[in-house]
This record gives C-alpha cells, sequence and structure tokens, in this order.
C-alpha cells in the first residue's frame, strides 16, 4: 500500500533535497504580501499560470501526528532539520549485491520538499485518513496482495521476511506464475513476461487524476480550462476542462483522465470528473472513482486546490484533500512541459530482455531460476526514516 | 388558400432551421457572429475552440496521386512505378489500405526542395515506412506535422499563452505571447514564440529534435528545422494556416505549406483521447515478450502473418449464381 501510495503521488516530483531546495528545483515562494485574486478580461476568475505546491504533506495523516491538524512554525523547522539528516538512498549495502546496484537511484533522484503546514491533505474525514475500504475493496486488495506474494515467495525478500513480504512465505515457485493477475495490473509484479507485468510508471503511463504533485500550467479562455500537468519522469499530459452543461460522455466510454465538466461558482472552478478507466488506478479506485474538484483563486498568487473522492464500491465513504498551489515564475519555460517518457522509454525493452535472457540462462542450467529474483519490491529502504511521512528510502 | 398556407408555412420553416442552425453554431463558437471572425477582450482574433484539418497532408505533403497502399511492393511490371500494388501488411485490406491522391499543400510546385542526398533519404524512409515512422510508435508528432493529423485539437487562447492541445498521443504545444526562458533542451513539439501581425497570429518556432517526420510518406526535416507559423481568420470558423519551412541541412531553399484548419462545429464537440503508448507497446516490446501475441517474430523484426477468408456467399461464382 505505501509503494502504491508513492507511486501515485510520489512518481510526481523527481527532483533534490532539502533546504536551499526550492531555489533547486526551480520552485519560489514569494515572501511579499499577496494582492487579490484576479480576473480575466473577460471577467472570470484568472486561474493562469505555473502553479505548484513547493511544500511536503503526506496525503493521510501520520499516527504520530494524530491529534494535530497543523504544525507550527517552530515545527516544521525541527522537522525540516531532522529530515535534512538522514541519507535516504545515499545510504549503501554490501557492495556488488542486487540491493546495492538498485541504490544507484540514489537520493539525487529523491523529491523532499520542506514541510508543509497541514499534517495531511486531507481534511476530511477530520482524522486526515482515507476511509476505511468496502468489504468489496477488502477483497479485491487481498486477490491481488495474494497473487503478488504468490509470485514473490521464492526470492530473498522473503526468506529475510522483509516487509514488502509481509503476509506472505518462503516456499518454491509458485504455479500462480502462470496465472494472469486477478485485476488489469498497474503496479510492479515479480514477473517480467510482458510490460503488462511492469507498473504503469515504468510504461511510462504513471500520471493520474488528482494529481497532488509536480507542477501545472494553466491557460483558460471563455468557455475551457486547460492544466498541462508535469507530473515527473516525462510522465506529464494535457488536460482541456470545458465550461459546460452538457451531460458527461456515456457511460461505456472510459477515458485514462476520465471526463471532466467544469462550471463557475464565484471564484471557484467547480469539476465534475467521471468515466475513468479500468487500466488506470488511483489508490484503490478505478473506473469508478468520482471526483469533485475546486479550483479557487484565493489572491494574487495562491489557488486552493480541493478535491473530493468518491467511489462507493472502494471507500466506505467520500473523503476530501486540499492544497495550496504557489505562482511560480512566468516566464519559466523548462523541458518538464514536455513529457516524453514514452519516447525514451529504454528501460522496458532492456528489462524484458534481461528476463528473457535469464530464463534461457536458466534452461541450460547457467544461472538461478528467474522466479527468485526480486524484481518488484522496493530497494534502498536503509537511509533512514523520513520524520514527517514515516516513509524510508523509495523513490517511486 | 391552400398554396398560400403551404408557403408560408414552408417560410417559418426555412427560418426556424436558419435560426436553428444559427443558434448551434453560436454556441460552439462563443463570441462568434455570422461569418465574422470571433475576437478576444483586448480585439484580437480568437482562435479558441476545437479544429482540425480536413485533407490528405497527414499522408503526404506534395502533391501525389493515389497508391495503392501505404505500403507498396512492385506489381507485375517491376520497373512501373505506377503499377506498383499494395504489400502484404496492408494487401489484406484491401481498398482501404490505399493512400488518396491530393494537390498537396505545398505551395508552388507541390514538391518539397530535398538537397540531392536528403532526397534519397526520404525515398528510402517511405519504402520503409513501417520500421521508421515515428507516428507508429506513439512518439509525440512534431510540429507542423500534429496540426495536420487526421485527429481534432484544441485550441485555448489565454491572456498571454495559447495552449494547443492534440488529440494523438496527447501532445501539447504552449504558444508564448510574452516573456519566456528559452528551451533548455530540445524538442519533439518546438518552442514556440508568438506575436500579432495585425489579425495573424505570427508563431516562430524552433528547438526542435529532428526526430520527426512530416508525413506517413517519409518527408522529414533535421534538428535544424526553423518554423514560422501565420495563422490568419479566414471565417469565424476557418483560419489560413500557413507555414515557412526553413532546415538549411536537408532543403536546398525555404518552401511553405499552407491550408485552412476548419471549425469542428458539433454541438457536443470535444476531444476524446487516443492513448497510444499501449496500443504501440507489442509493436515496440513484442519480440522481448516471454509468449509474444504476435506468433512470428525474427530475432527484433515482427513478422505478421495475414488472413483473409471469403465469407460463405461471398465467393465469385456464389455470388454471380444470386
Amino acid at each position: 500500500m505505501r509503494n502504491r501510495i508513492i507511486g501515485v503521488i510520489g512518481v510526481v516530483v523527481i527532483v533534490i533535497i532539502v533546504a536551499g531546495l526550492l531555489r533547486m528545483t526551480g520552485m519560489s515562494v514569494d515572501k511579499q504580501a499577496a494582492g487579490p485574486a484576479p480576473k480575466t478580461p473577460w471577467g472570470e476568475p484568472d486561474l493562469q499560470g505555473i502553479w505548484t505546491d513547493p511544500y511536503q504533506t503526506p496525503l493521510q495523516r501520520p499516527e504520530k501526528f494524530a491529534s494535530k491538524e497543523f504544525f507550527t512554525d517552530e515545527e516544521r523547522a525541527e522537522l525540516d532539520r531532522q529530515r535534512a539528516g538522514i541519507p535516504r538512498r545515499d545510504a549503501r549495502v554490501e557492495r556488488g549485491t542486487e540491493r546495492d546496484v538498485a541504490g544507484a537511484y540514489n537520493a539525487v533522484f529523491q523529491s523532499v520538499r520542506p514541510t508543509g503546514k497541514r499534517t495531511s491533505l486531507i481534511v476530511d474525514p477530520p482524522n486526515g485518513r482515507i476511509p476505511p475500504l468496502t468489504p468489496e475493496a477488502q477483497k479485491r486488495n487481498q486477490a491481488e496482495r495474494e497473487y503478488r506474494l504468490a509470485l514473490l515467495q521464492a526470492t530473498v525478500t522473503c526468506k529475510n521476511q522483509d516487509a514488502a513480504c509481509a503476509g506472505g512465505k518462503y516456499s518454491p515457485p509458485s504455479p500462480r506464475r502462470l496465472e494472469m493477475p486477478p485485476i488489469y495490473n498497474t503496479g510492479r509484479t515479480n514477473r517480467n513476461d510482458g510490460p503488462e507485468d511492469r507498473a504503469n510508471s515504468e510504461r511510462c503511463m504513471a500520471a493520474v487524476l488528482p494529481d497532488f504533485g509536480g507542477f501545472r500550467r494553466i491557460v483558460q479562455s471563455p468557455g475551457t480550462v486547460s492544466i498541462l500537468y508535469d507530473t515527473g519522469q516525462g510522465q506529464g499530459w494535457q488536460r482541456v476542462i470545458p465550461i459546460t452543461q452538457n451531460p458527461h460522455v456515456p457511460s461505456s466510454m472510459r477515458q485514462r483522465f476520465g471526463d471532466s465538466r467544469g462550471h463557475w461558482e464565484g471564484n471557484t472552478l467547480v469539476v465534475d470528473v467521471t468515466n475513468f478507466s479500468p487500466k488506470f488506478s488511483f489508490l484503490d479506485a478505478r473506473e469508478n472513482l468520482h471526483l469533485v474538484e475546486r479550483w479557487t483563486r484565493v489572491d494574487s498568487k495562491t489557488i486552493e486546490y480541493a478535491v473530493t473522492v468518491e467511489d462507493p464500491t472502494t471507500w466506505t465513504k467520500p473523503w476530501t484533500a486540499k492544497q495550496e498551489l504557489v505562482q511560480q515564475d512566468g516566464e519559466a519555460n523548462r523541458i518538464y512541459f514536455e513529457p516524453r517518457c514514452h519516447e525514451g522509454n529504454y528501460g522496458m525493452p532492456t528489462m524484458l530482455l534481461g528476463a528473457r535472457t535469464e530464463e534461457r540462462a536458466f534452461a541450460k542450467g547457467q544461472g538461478p531460476d528467474p522466479a527468485t529474483k526480486d524484481t518488484a519490491t522496493d530497494f534502498g529502504n536503509e537511509g533512514g526514516v523520513d520524520a514527517l511521512t514515516g516513509n524510508a528510502g523509495a523513490i517511486f | 388558400m391552400a398554396t398560400r398556407m403551404t408557403s408560408s408555412m414552408i417560410a417559418v420553416g426555412i427560418f426556424s432551421a436558419v435560426v436553428g442552425v444559427a443558434v448551434g453554431v453560436a454556441l460552439n463558437r462563443g463570441a462568434a457572429s455570422g461569418s465574422r471572425p470571433a475576437r478576444t477582450a483586448d480585439g484580437k482574433p480568437n482562435f479558441s475552440g476545437v479544429w482540425q484539418a480536413n485533407n490528405e497532408a497527414y499522408w503526404d505533403l506534395q502533391a501525389h496521386e493515389a497508391r495503392a497502399g501505404v505500403v507498396t511492393q512492385p506489381g507485375v511490371y517491376p520497373n512501373y512505378e505506377f503499377a506498383r500494388v499494395a504489400a502484404a501488411p496492408v494487401a489484406a485490406l484491401g481498398a482501404a489500405a490505399g493512400v488518396p491522391g491530393s494537390l498537396g499543400v505545398v505551395d508552388g510546385d507541390g514538391q518539397i526542395p530535398y538537397k540531392p542526398e536528403a532526397a534519397a533519404i526520404k525515398k528510402e524512409n517511405g519504402e520503409n515506412w513501417i520500421d521508421r515512422d515515428p507516428e507508429l510508435k506513439c512518439y509525440l508528432p512534431g510540429t507542423p506535422r500534429a496540426m495536420y493529423m487526421p485527429y481534432p485539437f484544441q485550441i485555448v487562447q489565454g491572456t498571454n499563452k495559447i495552449e494547443m492541445a492534440f488529440t494523438f498521443a496527447n501532445a501539447a504545444r504552449t504558444i508564448h505571447l510574452d516573456k519566456v526562458e528559452g528551451p533548455p533542451d530540445d524538442t519533439y513539439m518546438g518552442h514556440s514564440v508568438g506575436h500579432w501581425e495585425n489579425d495573424t497570429l505570427v508563431v516562430d518556432v524552433t528547438g526542435f529534435n529532428g526526430k520527426n517526420w512530416f508525413d506517413r510518406a517519409g518527408n522529414f526535416h533535421s534538428a535544424a528545422l526553423h518554423l514560422t507559423e501565420r495563422y490568419t481568420p479566414i471565417t469565424a470558423d476557418a483560419i489560413r494556416y500557413e507555414v515557412t519551412i526553413e532546415d538549411p541541412e536537408t532543403f536546398m531553399r525555404p518552401w511553405k505549406i499552407s491550408m485552412p484548419l476548419y471549425r469542428r462545429l458539433e454541438s457536443n464537440v470535444q476531444l476524446i483521447e487516443y492513448p497510444c503508448i499501449d496500443f504501440a507497446e507489442e509493436f515496440l516490446y513484442g519480440h522481448v515478450r516471454k509468449k509474444p501475441l504476435v506468433t512470428h517474430w525474427e530475432g527484433e523484426t515482427m513478422i505478421v502473418d495475414i488472413t483473409r477468408k471469403v465469407p460463405p456467399g461471398d465467393r465469385f461464382f456464389d455470388w454471380y449464381r444470386k
């Protein structure tokens, strides 16, 4: 679960490390007082510009901050001091092991932003936690989890009883390796039969709605708001929100980013999003996801973004997350505005080719059974625990 | 009396039909009225809306006659170019696999002034279309190709940026009308900086990586490509789109394409995504699958065995007997 949250939210900004990091990531927080929220020449709230959330806030409130909705400035400074003090993925393990090689994506690739004001993006329910899963979703997750563990069971990860094997056992390769996953796979499985066994992020299809990371460029005209999302790893995407009373596209049509319908309520752009595709997942939700987004230009340099997330087949009740987006330098024209992961995805064919090579070697008795290797779970968790998020080293 | 009633009813009928059409069109056009181009709050032409080229440029920019297939092979007259037939990958698709003829969109004689060595590469590209065209891989289509692919695209004209959202591959362009940093790296879609010359939006496009083509015929350019695009309203629902194309590494002199872009007038028009990344995975990675879906591979080479069966009752003699 932790990996999946990171997969969705954290795929995002793969940038740099704490303190002085605003400068390094190109983010800016202007200290001057904000003016009133501007309007477009045609009289609508003006959302245009480049926006990002320069602070790090966990989606769900960590247990240890259970009683607290906001941090004080002192608490934030102390958390940042602690967070800057851990080696993260710069920590090395035994040289020459696979785990060590996997650490080649070292701390330089990690996004660690300064601690934000809120202890969680989730503001409703008031405990800052995603509501419990429905029995149906629990069953779905359980089936998927069992399948993943079956594919992992012959690996060193299970032998060592690592957290990634929790609930699983160490035993010879499972016959389930020949089975299809119980639902369309969007994460990393410990199998490399084809691109569908790898994570959507490895297939250059990581971005989903809602998106809480990265940068977005908003351009609007009367009747339309367009948002170009940069979601890291060159996997950003272009969205067009029509301001219309037209009904959603027919329910038989499913789209990766759903079908957006916007309208204005005072200073707020309200967007209703439905018609999502079963090939993509946001946390535990798929095609039944329903979002109501509220984009409010609260002052000259801030947009408040709030999204109510609903899926009665997944969560027992709707929940709402909120973040403040800060306007960035409008002259910046960084390459992240051209998402081109797919055009340079050498990783996918080489990963699959590597798997074929290992299978051939095994067949000739010249190498280990590929089923005993872990190519799915995260490495590099030796670099300390982040005092804010409670996460260890993961990057993707 | 009967006749008079009929004619006045017809008149009313025609009047309501005209009003109905006018209202429908006006809704889709926003501020536009009649055939006068829409204007923004500051009086510039307003290009916002969903647009699409309606020509054969995506097959081949140059003037060309119809071809038997998008890939062809020599027929029974191996020396006659005009007698080529559809090649194996598309032969089973019959008349649906050909390429329509066109006067092309290249100004002047309809031909691109390639340097001799570039002309040879273009010819080779065309002959190896399936192997080489980046469109088949779902790569970002590049500019100007994105502008005339057979998919709608949307223009969102903001106050200091114009965003273009393309159906194909979810590609996008941002045209900067204000001050902007140059691109830190070369790009597929180019770096676009625009300004107004009266009613014409002039966009200077540079910063290409040279990996795109112009069309499915193998017309190509290098990273030295420099475009000057001109967008001029013709009516509320049509834009004159002209591009001057310079690339001294590939062409002997600058050349120009021009075509209208048409507004999509459906009252419910919107972009419907064409998420082609996984559409192209078999094409790109099929050879390294454990169990290939396309069953015939020779190394990295995909060999497609095509079966076209004659359905019952459709054989010539059955048909003849009917």
